[in-house]
């Protein structure tokens, strides 16, 4: 056992463990924590990959956002939190994972099996060769990286249309997510300030209608998320 | 740093991650844990890119450039599924699937 092959035992126990606390965990908070614990594990097989970037990549987008987005969300929804973990059709779901994994493992497994006329496993890829060391990364993958990114000839066109979609995703959120729309607000503080109108008018001229500030944050409240 | 570990410990691991990754969106009730089962499976599948690409094609950027492309894509939809399981709490103060079934005849 070399220290490689230990450090990717623990670390890989780390990633499938949390993955299995994050589906079972009563608490969906404890899930989402647990999640954060699975994210880590992957930084560590990446750092095993030799792909220091994506490691770094891993901890400041999956650790440092999306898992703070969940616990956000899961804290904006805190009534149902501890609602049963399972819904009725868990065994099937089970079994369903199960069976795509040992299909999945017997694919991609190191030991041939042969079933009927087919056979299965021992896969030989290309460039791997059982019990030589992988070919090296060059020093400059990165540098290759970047520049197939603005290379209309490899991943330029990609490149731009998923900037173009991360950009809609974050506007589309924004829009889907808002409080209220914006119309309603509009018109109910319109008819807010001609109702005030009128009965100021009514009561005389001495009485000023109230200032349109006013009136909005004596509705804020109301309009905000209930949070128990 | 990959001495002796051979490519299917990383293919057989990456296919369990996705496996649990299954089960958490076929048997969670509560849709935020079923997008929590979406991120296991993105990452599942961003560790069988990286793997082959160090085992297979280091030379070329197309496993990192795919990996990329998996995190901006991860990215996005965490937010749109965030916001829309927020949406949805708001207007029916529920966030079962099973209860999300206006649109059935």
């Amino acid at each position: 056992m070399t220290i490689s092959q230990v450090l990717f035992i623990v670390i890989s126990l780390v990633v499938l463990g949390g993955g299995v606390m994050v589906v079972t965990a009563r608490n969906l908070f404890h899930a989402a924590l647990f999640l954060i614990v699975s994210f880590f594990g992957v930084t560590g097989l990446y750092v095993l990959l030799d792909a220091g970037f994506f490691a770094a990549a891993q901890f400041l987008v999956y650790i440092g956002a999306i898992s703070i987005l969940i616990i956000f969300a899961v804290m904006l929804t805190r009534g149902v939190q501890l609602a049963q973990p399972a819904n009725s059709q868990w065994p099937a779901a089970l079994v369903v994972s199960v069976i795509v994994f040992a299909i999945m493992a017997l694919m991609l497994g190191p030991v041939a099996v042969t079933i009927g006329q087919r056979q299965f496993g021992s896969v030989s890829w290309p460039n791997v060769v059982e019990g030589q060391p992988a070919p090296a990364v060059p020093d400059d993958h990165l540098v290759r990286l970047g520049q197939s990114f603005v290379d209309f000839n490899q991943y330029g066109a990609a490149f731009l249309l998923t900037a173009v979609l991360i950009l809609v995703a974050m506007v589309g959120a924004i829009w889907v997510a808002r409080d209220r729309a914006l119309k309603d607000v509009m018109e109910e503080r319109a008819e807010l300030a001609a109702e005030e109108a009128q009965e100021a008018m009514l009561a005389g001229p001495v009485q000023q209608p109230l200032p349109l500030a006013e009136t909005r944050s004596a509705e804020a409240p109301a309009a905000s998320v209930a949070h128990h | 740093m990959l001495n002796g570990i051979p490519l299917y410990w990383f293919l057989l691991v990456s296919a369990a991650l996705f496996c649990i990754g299954l089960y958490g969106v076929l048997a969670r009730k509560n849709a935020i844990a079923i997008l929590m089962g979406v991120e296991l499976m993105l990452n599942a599948v961003n560790i069988n890119l990286l793997a082959f690409w160090r085992y297979v094609a280091p030379n070329a950027a197309a496993g990192l450039a795919f990996a990329a492309f998996i995190f901006v894509i991860a990215a996005a939809e965490a937010a749109i599924g965030l916001a829309l399981m927020i949406s949805v709490y708001r207007n029916t103060q529920s966030v079962d699937p099973d209860k999300l079934d206006s649109m059935k005849l």
